[in-house]
């Protein structure tokens, strides 16, 4: 697979975004594979019980919330090349799509909650349970704020800040929804499907 | 291939990794099946991390520490999950 970079010619590396950000993007992957690692050991004590309180889940909902994830995760890259074409305005339309994108997964997750939390599944029903609404509640404040950040390089881009020269910060942001995405997939097979 | 296109192809690979992943869910439950799926979440990521965050134009240090996450965690949720079956 050839990029444009690549077809061009351009050998040198580059980390896009600032260095801060990936120490910032090493650290939360650290603290979610300890999260992800305490899910899967209890799951592997209690294996009885996490079948049964996983069938209480449903598997096509959290596809739909995986493919509303990566949709924006597509959304907000697309902006990314529009600035580095210096056409921030382009990247505003495409960062708007990714919000409507991700606002597909707020929406799904909240109809979750309230069924789970209607069907008497809250946080001390069992221990899968409360892990569940560690783990996702905890990625689901992630998405809030890349949500956030997103919305707030729209606006950024709209008024024409960012441009090819000045695009470390959008570069950082967007980092920081992708690391959500990335996250999420490793996420959505443990504590939906794995059995 | 335009920087658009290896987005829109990394998409549609995460898209179809993903509806996989739920396929494999529903074809059984065992161990074989298990690290499948796993290893069908590592493939995401590394899409995620090549294409979406760029890494195969970074040095080559950060490149394989994000690559590597998704690997050594998803080898030790298996470990975990197949020991103590």
């Amino acid at each position: 697979m050839s990029t444009s970079a690549e077809s061009t010619g351009v050998t040198q590396r580059h980390l896009p975004g600032d260095l801060a950000m990936w120490f910032f993007i090493l650290a939360e992957l650290s603290v979610f594979a300890i999260l992800i690692l305490a899910f899967a050991v209890t799951q592997a004590l209690k294996p009885q019980m996490f079948s049964e309180s996983r069938l209480l889940l449903n598997t096509s909902t959290g596809l739909a919330m995986t493919l509303s994830l990566l949709t924006a995760g597509l959304f907000a890259a697309l902006a990314q090349e529009q600035v580095r074409r210096s056409r921030s305005r382009h990247g505003a339309v495409f960062l708007l799509m990714a919000l409507l994108a991700a606002s597909v997964y707020v929406v799904l997750k909240l109809t979750e909650y309230r069924h789970l939390l209607a069907s008497g599944l809250g946080m001390e029903h069992n221990t899968f349970f409360t892990l569940y609404w560690i783990l996702t509640g905890f990625h689901f404040l992630h998405v809030l704020l890349g949500m956030f950040i997103l919305g707030w390089l729209a606006e950024r881009c709209r008024r024409g800040l960012y441009d090819a020269n000045t695009r470390s910060g959008f570069e950082s942001g967007v980092l920081y929804w992708h690391m959500v995405d990335l996250i999420w997939v490793m996420l959505f097979p443990l504590v939906y499907v794995l059995s | 291939m335009t920087v658009s296109r290896v987005l829109l192809v990394c998409w549609a690979a995460l898209a179809t990794l993903s509806v996989c992943t739920v396929v494999l869910a529903h074809v059984g439950a065992t161990s074989l099946l298990s690290i499948a799926i796993l290893l069908v979440a590592v493939g995401k990521a590394w899409l995620i991390t090549d294409g979406f965050m760029e890494m195969r134009h970074a040095p080559r240090l950060w490149r394989r520490l994000m690559l590597s996450w998704a690997l050594v965690l998803a080898t030790v949720v298996g470990l975990t999950l197949v020991s103590f079956r």
